[in-house]
């Protein structure tokens, strides 16, 4: 049995990715801060930690703890994010930190935290998770998109540096979800509404992230390192 | 949706689209079409030898009336094409104040036309069934940029463009319109007008220029065709994936 990682694994897309590992026959290593919906699960291939990604300690210390137990760390999602909407202006220094260090350095944090391990292995793979926000912007959302547009940017840098040791590392960015995470800054209507200028007519659903995110971490994409796959219905094609 | 679907393959003979046959064919009655007509009957023989079904058509892609013709005996001999990858192509290198007109046209109705045409012919099948996914066989160069390449190229980010067109003009019938986008893969087209010698230093010299540092297989490339063609990415439309090695990351 090989590990997979999934940071925000509480909720939205992380959770539902980590179902769908746990359905696979992966050891799964989930971290979050707080286990969300996954509070009550009984796998014996599931570990929870309760691990806040800006803690690089708790990071090391939950791969060294299933590297013991599963001896191989197939590879790591990181899902792991907030978004709080606020008008630009109003953006406060804390706030801007606040997305930067979860989201940005989190997932900077959650890579080096597992590619010691990878290295030693000689495989990997990493599935970074930015969002369609990085290349479109989004009202009230300066400082999510500047974290997504840095995920992209740090995703293909570690890419690089590592593509001839054999650890892949991609990135996945989904248009608008059908998670926890909209619905902090939208009504179930607006949520939904948004499907009528999406082409393929309906908002994503954490399945379709789901899915991509499998493909990349699996051997059908041993070609594709440093690339973004884009799923959002159709929306906004450049 | 995809799976057990009539898939049509242009370019099977050789290369990705002979790989990728053999990949679909464990999940789909595999259309084996070619210019090439006994390379595409020799790929479909290695299917029916694998256990799977296929039929081989010659078709040239650039040619409305042979497009029209491999069509109809679609319709009469095996019924509607739900899946395709349309994958024909070829290589020509020159520098553009060398490129003879008729090089230039060439690529660009294989190309540019020949996707065109394929696109045309199978979308009402699709239209008819409210459900279906294209792949085109674009490349890392509709993107980024070599020198000595400037019909390939232009060809390749027609076809990009032409992929990103229909994907919105269809998606409301739930068809879904991607592109893939190969770095340098281990095929063919690679050897076509070099030497054994020059070939190799080619291929030697390309891997070495990517992170990855080492060609693509075509079975890799026929992989990520899977993801896109099959409903794993029921989400995704008008986009372009690179199987590229690291070549090109945007």
């Amino acid at each position: 049995m090989e590990t997979m990682i999934v940071t925000g694994a509480g909720s939205g897309i992380g959770h539902a990715l980590t179902r769908r590992l746990l359905a696979e026959n992966y050891h799964v290593s989930a971290w979050d801060t707080d286990p969300g919906d996954l509070a009550g699960t009984n796998d014996d291939n599931l570990d929870f930690c309760e691990i806040d990604v800006r803690d690089a300690n708790a990071m090391a210390a939950a791969v060294a703890q299933a590297e013991e137990k599963t001896g191989k760390i197939a590879g790591l999602a990181t899902c792991a994010a907030i978004y709080r909407a606020t008008p630009f202006l109003e953006l406060t220094e804390d706030d801007w930190d606040a997305h930067l260090s979860v989201n940005l350095k989190g997932t900077m944090l959650s890579c080096q935290a597992v590619l010691p391990t990878m290295l030693e292995q000689k495989s990997g793979s990493i599935v970074l998770f930015s969002s369609s926000i990085a290349r479109r912007g989004a009202p009230q959302s300066a400082a999510y998109a500047a974290t997504k547009g840095g995920v992209l940017g740090l995703g293909r840098a570690i890419a690089l540096d590592h593509a001839r040791v054999g650890i892949r590392a991609n990135i996945v960015s989904p248009g608008i979800t059908d998670t926890p995470q909209p619905r902090g800054n939208l009504t179930e209507d607006d949520m939904y509404g948004r499907a009528k200028n999406i082409p393929l007519g309906r908002i994503g659903q954490p399945q379709d992230m789901v899915e991509t995110a499998l493909f990349l971490l699996s051997d059908d994409a041993s070609f594709v390192t440093g690339q973004d796959l884009r799923v959002n219905g159709g929306a906004g094609l450049f | 949706m995809a799976d057990n679907a009539n898939l049509l393959i242009t370019g099977a003979a050789s290369g990705i689209g002979r790989a990728s046959a053999l990949r679909l064919a464990k999940t789909h009655h595999v259309i084996v079409a070619d210019r090439d007509g006994d390379g595409a009957r020799t790929v479909a023989s290695e299917i029916a030898a694998a256990g799977g079904s296929a039929t081989a058509i010659e078709v040239d892609v650039s040619d409305g009336a042979s497009v029209h013709e491999m069509k109809t005996q679609i319709d009469t001999d095996i019924g509607p094409v739900l899946s395709a990858f349309f994958a024909a192509g070829i290589y020509i290198r020159g520098v553009t104040g060398d490129i003879p007109e008729a090089d230039w046209d060439r690529m660009i109705d294989i190309h540019v036309k020949g996707t065109f045409l394929c696109c045309q012919a199978v979308l009402p099948d699709m239209i008819g069934a409210n459900t279906g996914a294209i792949v085109n066989m674009s490349s890392d160069f509709a993107v980024m940029a070599v020198p000595g390449a400037a019909a390939y190229m232009a060809s390749k980010s027609a076809i990009y463009s032409l992929t990103k067109s229909i994907a919105i003009e269809f998606a409301a019938h739930n068809i879904r319109i991607n592109a893939l986008g190969p770095g340098p893969i281990d095929t063919p087209i690679l050897k076509s007008g070099r030497t054994e010698a020059e070939y190799e230093k080619a291929r030697d010299t390309l891997a070495n220029s990517l992170p990855i540092g080492r060609l693509g297989q075509p079975e890799e490339v026929a992989a990520v065709l899977d993801f896109l063609l099959s409903d794993r990415s029921a989400y995704m439309t008008g986009q372009i994936i690179h199987p590229n090695g690291g070549q090109l990351m945007w």
